[in-house]
């Protein structure tokens, strides 16, 4: 809203104020000219520029000391014409440039004038909006050699701005003016683009400020960190965009060998620099102490746009000298790969990206010298790595790193060079396995146990979740989790780019040389075969080929060997309890090493077939090793993908045996490993997966069963494999269930224990399999009760019945029913009772009845449980609490599953009841108890009570002599209790009935009392005698 | 229990305990009457194994996956006692006793009966046949008679003749076959283990015994026969082992017999490298020997049922299979293939059905 837009307006109106300063230069009078300015429009200005830079000028030409007030205000008028107008003529710009730079020269010193900041920072507005008015072409004129002096001085006056100044403004201001005087402004309107020629001519001029912007500004910065980040910023893209300007190859190329002759005074002339080889060379040498002075400040700085601005410098110089400043490339690209894992995200984000356009552009690949210069950075890096690993802190070790791994993925495929040296392999796998030792003091690690027996935990969700968090793991040189995740990546891209079969050759020797390297070896295996497929490696190499499927199965098929293999699998974890024997001496010598081991913590291995005592430390080494293996082996299925399933044949038995580890740690690992396998291989739960893989595992199975002392642990793998499947498993299992039959036959003193729970877990599961039809809901109850908790289990089905007791109608149905079996239990039994039952018989029964010689194959579920339940009646008198309790255990669910099949059980019964018998007579209180709580089964009454009753029949005792066994029973049977389905109630009710009908006087009545927690109820009198 | 009596032949004398199984099939789901290694000759594909069970149903057992890849069902529930692959096409043939052999095309997965030829013999006879690359190929099978034995030419299923015992010579029913050709000349020969223990060599086209031999006291179980050493051995119900060799004058004679400790051998392998020999014993436990000098060298002993049949692939491993319903591959003595290759080679050019049948 210019109040006048014709020069004639606008001249009568500034007339009498220019006139006015003319006469008397005063700050007021400046100011009065500016007010007027700013009603005077920019093409009115443009014509009266001259007119009104004149007194201005004048003012500032006048002889004699000056207010610096006076020319501050005069400088920012000047400064305001500037920029509303353009300079047109190349003398009105020089002797401007000249006049303004002049404002703050001080005679005395060579320093700028000791002058108010405002002065200051008002001039360099003033040169800037100067450089910015000109005309391009007058512009490009004014850059002769013969202003070289004036521009010289205004560089100079510039820098030490920026250098001494201790306003922040006055720096950063100093440094945009630096940047427009040497045209590299990057504001928009300001340079146009060079033609090659202009160029040169430019570079050929700035040449000779080079050494002392170079200089300057890496003092500003390398100095106080303290100034801030925005000075340090600006100065770092003064300095590149200088020397990436000055020093340019495509400059340097055209300048010829002969120094032109100058067309200026001799003076000036001397100022002149040729910018040939020599001198180039020279400028190189100092650059790149300077460079490398920058870098080592700067990179470690904490503010990220300063090291962000960093990798820009990085990324000019390298692209644009990459000749010229060929001896810098080394700590360039040092600085940038160091950063490559930057913990600012945006660093990280420019940095790969930078990576990435110099492997697109082959800066690095193409360029001999520079792939030879990563190359020897990564030898002497690899060859000081043990060194600095050992003597670096957490965050040297992290930065260390960083760069290893920044040159690894800048060397992509051309690793192989450092790798094929068989030194420098050697010290990188060294400083590497160094860095990875574990901390193995940790006693938590061998005591946490884990004792559930059943399915496995968490097994429902496996499959959907990605892959299982790795645990934690405690190092001895290093706590950072940042440091081992950069490991991982070293060790991946190693793998990815590296050899493979060298790499997995190189650290499969070291696994097998020596205990002290194996679990790092096998982290690292683990890392190298992951990064071999390709998993969580960016490549920025795109002709990169990845490692072939096929090479890959085969890599893992061997280490897996190893890591299977007896020596490396089966190591004492923990003192085992299962050798009773051994176990006090065991005991002894453990706790010895506990006190022990806590001072000289030497790590050694012990296979499980060796018996010095494991210290402490050997054995958290032993339990850390396993489950890194057992890692290895999920890394492994990730790596092979669905190709995973064909080694599940050798992998998946040593992994479930693990899983029924009794180290929680080594439980954890294998669970996890095997979810991982799940999740590769498209199996929706670990169920499944044991489901579908049953035969692989009945293979190791039954195989391993062969060699029980060497594989002792063969029965824990077939009890985990049972928790876990279903019917259909049955038909795979049952030769490796008669060769388990088979081998327990041979072994009944030394690995009962471990026995037991097999067959436990197999009927368990038998009983869950094959639901009886007959008594389905009964079993429901029976079986839920049983697989669940057999430690705290409490017979379902008669608690059902207690409390349906309480309506009327059961009352009096249950006083009936008692009333009647009081007289049954008696002994008067009518043959209309007979009759009934003998219809109501089940017709399968009557059949194997009429024809006993040929009566169909049993089904294998029973002949799996008429199997064990002879076992079980030797066993129920074993010398081992724990095994008489589960014996007893096992033994109830045989009875379960045999119930619908009476021909077997009631022999197998009855040979049984001697022993139980014994149980419940003199044996622990916990066993009693639990014998009598088997007792309460409804089954195993109804099979052993109704024939121990029938034998204090007259009638019976002569049928039990003329009829077979079995005979006998049915004879007694069905008169007494079969057909009473609330009898187990009324025993229930009424425990010191049990011992009246057939074994007075085998029960102590006190003792039984106690056992079975109740009062002798309202039961029928009792028969002291029997009718013997 | 039976130790291993001797070392294999490049060991130093400490006896090591006798191997496991390599791996151990399962599912079958009755006792398995006959096994046959196919493919994997060319190296590329992993070789197959077909096994014939009691219950009339063929297995596809891949030996990669080590699971049953596909069941063939095509003889109504009747024990398969026979199966041979043809070398040209994807061909099985399966004897079963229903009284029927089988020809299964498996190209491409498919899994259907493409022939069948009517068997008139109840026996256990396992067939035989002569195949080169031709497209004919030559059956021998047990034929109406007692004692006879019937020549088809196939696919035509023409029968050529029927090789009938002369009149005096009762030799009971033939028990075991093997249909091949000497090198030099191109008549066929048959090579006929019979029930009174005696070993026959006939020639086909003259319809006439050349020679016979009584191996045994007891009918010949099983044997087989190395056409390059002209030397055959043969098992029989009795105690022994019959090696028994073949002269210029195409002659049989008995070179020695070897004792062993139970009775009864169910089938005789000798190895495609003509190193070893398996037997499959009534003991439920397999022998290996030397097939040079017949020196024991295992007892392979897992199953725990009789053994009904062996089998050896080309690349050397052993399968077992056993009236426990199971089949064992066990890996003895690999065979070094720098020096038998030549040898392999011979065997696959020359006669791929001889060490498969019998």
């Amino acid at each position: 809203m210019a109040v006048f837009d014709t020069p004639e307006e606008a001249f009568g109106a500034l007339r009498p104020v220019c006139v006015q300063l003319t006469k008397t230069q005063t700050v007021e009078n400046v100011e009065h000219l500016q007010a007027q300015l700013q009603a005077v429009s920019d093409s009115a200005l443009q014509e009266l520029q001259q007119y009104i830079l004149f007194p201005l000028r004048f003012t500032l030409k006048t002889p004699g000391p000056k207010r610096e007030r006076l020319i501050q205000s005069v400088v920012e008028c000047l400064t305001f014409v500037l920029s509303s107008t353009c300079v047109k003529e190349q003398v009105l710009l020089q002797e401007l440039f000249s006049e303004i730079s002049a404002c703050l020269y001080s005679p005395k010193s060579q320093k700028p004038a000791a002058v108010s900041e405002e002065l200051k920072l008002a001039v360099i507005q003033g040169l800037s909006t100067l450089m910015h008015s000109a005309y391009g072409d007058i512009l490009l004129a004014f850059y002769e050699p013969s202003i070289l002096p004036r521009l010289g001085f205004a560089v100079s006056l510039l820098l030490d701005l920026a250098e001494q100044e201790k306003s922040k403004q006055i720096k950063i201001a100093a440094l945009k003016c630096l940047q427009v005087l040497l045209f590299q402004c990057d504001c928009q309107d300001h340079p146009r683009s060079l033609d090659e020629l202009e160029q040169k001519q430019l570079g050929d001029l700035f040449a000779s400020f080079l050494p002392g912007i170079s200089m300057a500004l890496a003092r500003v910065i390398t100095g106080d960190f303290k100034q801030g980040h925005g000075i340090i910023v600006s100065s770092l893209k003064t300095f590149y965009k200088t020397v990436s300007f000055i020093m340019a190859d495509e400059q340097l190329e055209r300048i010829s060998k002969v120094q032109p002759k100058p067309a200026v005074e001799h003076r000036v002339a001397e100022l002149m620099v040729h910018r040939e080889a020599k001198w180039v060379k020279n400028t190189s040498d100092k650059l790149t102490i300077l460079i490398k002075k920058i870098i080592e400040c700067v990179s470690g700085h904490p503010h990220w746009k300063v090291r962000l601005a960093l990798i820009e410098l990085v990324e000019a110089l390298l692209l644009k000298c990459s000749q010229s400043l060929v001896g810098s490339a080394g700590p360039l690209l040092k600085a940038l790969v160091g950063l490559v894992n930057d913990e600012s995200p945006e660093v990280q984000a420019q940095c790969s990206k930078v990576l990435r356009h110099f492997a697109d552009q082959k800066v690095v690949v193409g360029n001999r010298a520079f792939a030879d210069i990563l190359s020897e950075n990564l030898h002497s890096l690899a060859t000081s790595l043990p060194r600095l690993m050992s003597s670096q802190d957490d965050q040297g070790k992290f930065s260390t790193l960083s760069l290893l791994l920044g040159y690894l993925k800048l060397l992509g495929p051309r690793v192989n060079f450092v790798l094929n040296s068989v030194t420098h392999l050697q010290r990188l796998s060294k400083a590497l396995i160094q860095v990875l030792e574990l901390d193995v003091t940790d006693i938590k690690v061998v005591e946490e146990r884990c004792w559930n027996s059943g399915p496995l935990g968490a097994s429902e969700t496996a499959a959907t979740q990605p892959r299982s968090p790795m645990q934690r793991r405690y190092f001895r040189f290093f706590t950072d989790e940042r440091l081992f995740l950069l490991l991982q990546q070293v060790c991946q891209l190693l793998g990815f780019y590296g050899d493979v079969y060298l790499l997995i050759d190189h650290f499969m020797e070291l696994y097998r040389e020596s205990v002290v390297y194996r679990k790092q070896a096998a982290m690292i295996l683990n890392e190298l075969v992951a990064g071999a497929a390709g998993l969580e490696v960016e490549n920025l190499h795109e002709n990169h080929i990845k490692t072939s499927t096929e090479e890959l199965r085969e890599i893992v098929t061997s280490i897996l060997e190893e890591y299977t293999s007896q020596e490396n699998w089966y190591l004492t974890t923990c003192i085992e309890s299962e050798e009773v024997g051994e176990e006090l001496t065991m005991k002894q010598s453990g706790l010895q090493a506990i006190t022990s081991g806590a001072h000289t913590c030497q790590v050694t291995s012990f296979p499980a077939f060796s018996k010095p005592s494991p210290t402490i430390c050997s054995m958290n080494s032993n339990i850390w090793q396993i489950c890194i293996q057992l890692e290895g082996i999920g890394r492994f299925a990730y790596a092979l993908g669905k190709d995973f399933r064909l080694l599940l044949m050798t992998a998946l038995y040593p992994v479930l045996e693990k899983a029924g580890d009794q180290t929680l740690l080594i439980s954890q690992a294998a669970t996890s490993a095997m979810m991982d396998i799940c999740h590769t291989c498209g199996y929706y739960s670990l169920q499944h997966l044991i489901n579908q893989n049953s035969d692989y595992l009945v293979n190791g199975i039954s195989l391993n069963l062969r060699h029980l002392s060497l594989h002792p642990h063969t029965p824990k793998v077939l009890e985990v494999m049972l928790w876990n499947s279903d019917a259909s498993l049955l038909p795979l299992v049952a030769d490796v269930v008669q060769d388990v039959l088979a081998t327990l036959d041979q072994f009944y003193d030394k690995r009962a224990a471990s026995f037991v729970g097999v067959l436990h877990a197999l009927l368990a599961a038998l009983a869950q399999w094959f639901p009886d039809t007959d008594d389905l809901r009964q079993l429901q109850g029976e079986s839920a009760g049983e697989a669940g908790s057999h430690l705290s289990q409490r017979p379902a089905a008669s608690e059902k019945g207690l409390e349906n007791t309480t309506t009327a109608e059961d009352m009096e149905l249950f006083l009936l029913n008692y009333l009647k079996e009081k007289d049954v239990a008696d002994g008067n039994v009518s043959d209309f009772d007979n009759e009934e039952e003998e219809q109501s018989d089940p017709p399968k029964v009557d059949e194997s009845d009429t024809g006993p010689d040929v009566e169909p194959p049993l089904p294998v579920q029973i002949q799996i449980a008429t199997d064990v339940m002879e076992r079980c009646i030797h066993m129920l008198s074993d010398k081992n609490l724990k095994i008489r309790l589960k014996v007893l255990d096992v033994l109830n669910l045989c009875v379960v599953v045999l119930q619908s099949h009476k021909n077997q059980l009631l022999p197998l019964a009855h040979r049984a009841w001697p022993p139980l018998v014994h149980r419940l007579t003199n044996d622990d209180p916990l066993v009693v108890l639990r014998a009598f709580k088997k007792l309460n089964y409804q089954t195993f009454l109804s099979s052993v009570l109704p024939w121990q009753c029938a034998v204090t029949r007259p009638g019976a005792v002569s049928a039990g002599l003329t009829y077979p066994r079995r005979q006998v029973w049915r004879l007694s049977e069905k008169p007494v209790l079969q057909r009473h389905p609330a009898k187990a109630g009324w025993l229930l009710s009424h425990p010191s009935s049990c011992q009246c009908p057939g074994w007075p006087g085998i029960l102590p009545h006190a003792g039984f009392q106690a056992a079975a927690g109740c009062s002798a109820g309202p039961g029928p009198p009792l028969r002291e005698t029997g009718p013997r | 229990m039976e130790k291993m009596t001797a070392p294999p032949p490049n060991m130093a004398a400490s006896p090591l305990p006798p191997p496991d199984p390599c791996f151990v099939l399962r599912g079958a789901q009755s006792a398995v009457h006959a096994l046959h290694f196919f493919g994997g000759a060319q190296g590329q594909v992993h070789p197959l194994l077909l096994s014939g069970s009691l219950s009339g149903l063929v297995h596809i057992w891949s030996l990669q996956t080590r699971r049953a890849v596909a069941t063939l069902d095509g003889h109504g529930g009747q024990c398969v006692t026979w199966l041979q692959t043809l070398p040209q096409g994807r061909q099985l043939l399966s004897q079963g006793r229903d009284l029927k052999l089988c020809l299964w095309d498996l190209a491409e997965g498919r899994n259907t009966v493409v022939d069948s030829v009517p068997l008139e013999s109840m026996g256990f006879c396992r067939s035989s046949i002569l195949a080169g690359g031709q497209e004919r190929w030559m059956l021998a099978m047990p034929g109406r008679g007692n004692d006879e034995v019937q020549i088809l030419e196939m696919p035509s299923k023409t029968s050529v003749c029927t090789l009938k015992p002369e009149a005096d010579a009762k030799p009971g029913m033939p028990m075991c076959l093997e249909l091949w050709q000497a090198d030099s000349s191109p008549r066929p020969l048959l090579l006929a283990g019979y029930e009174d223990g005696s070993v026959a060599l006939w020639d086909v086209s003259e319809r006439k015994v050349c020679s016979r031999v009584a191996c045994h006291t007891e009918p010949v179980m099983g044997f087989d026969f190395d056409s390059q050493k002209a030397r055959g051995v043969s098992g029989s119900a009795e105690k022994a082992l019959a090696v028994w060799s073949l002269d210029e004058q195409q002659a049989l004679q008995v070179c020695r017999t070897h004792e062993l400790t139970n009775p009864g051998i169910a089938d005789v392998k000798i190895r495609p490298d003509r190193k070893i020999l398996a037997t499959a014993g009534w003991d439920h436990r397999v022998r290996v020997f030397h097939w040079r000098t017949m020196k024991p060298l295992a007892v392979l002993s897992f199953h725990s049922a009789t053994i009904h049949c062996v089998a050896f692939a080309t690349d050397g491993l052993l399968a077992a299979g056993s009236g426990d319903q199971r089949i064992s591959i066990w890996s003895l003595y690999p065979i070094s293939t720098d020096s038998s290759t030549p040898l392999l080679g011979h065997t696959e050019g020359g006669e791929v059905g001889a060490h498969a049948s019998a």
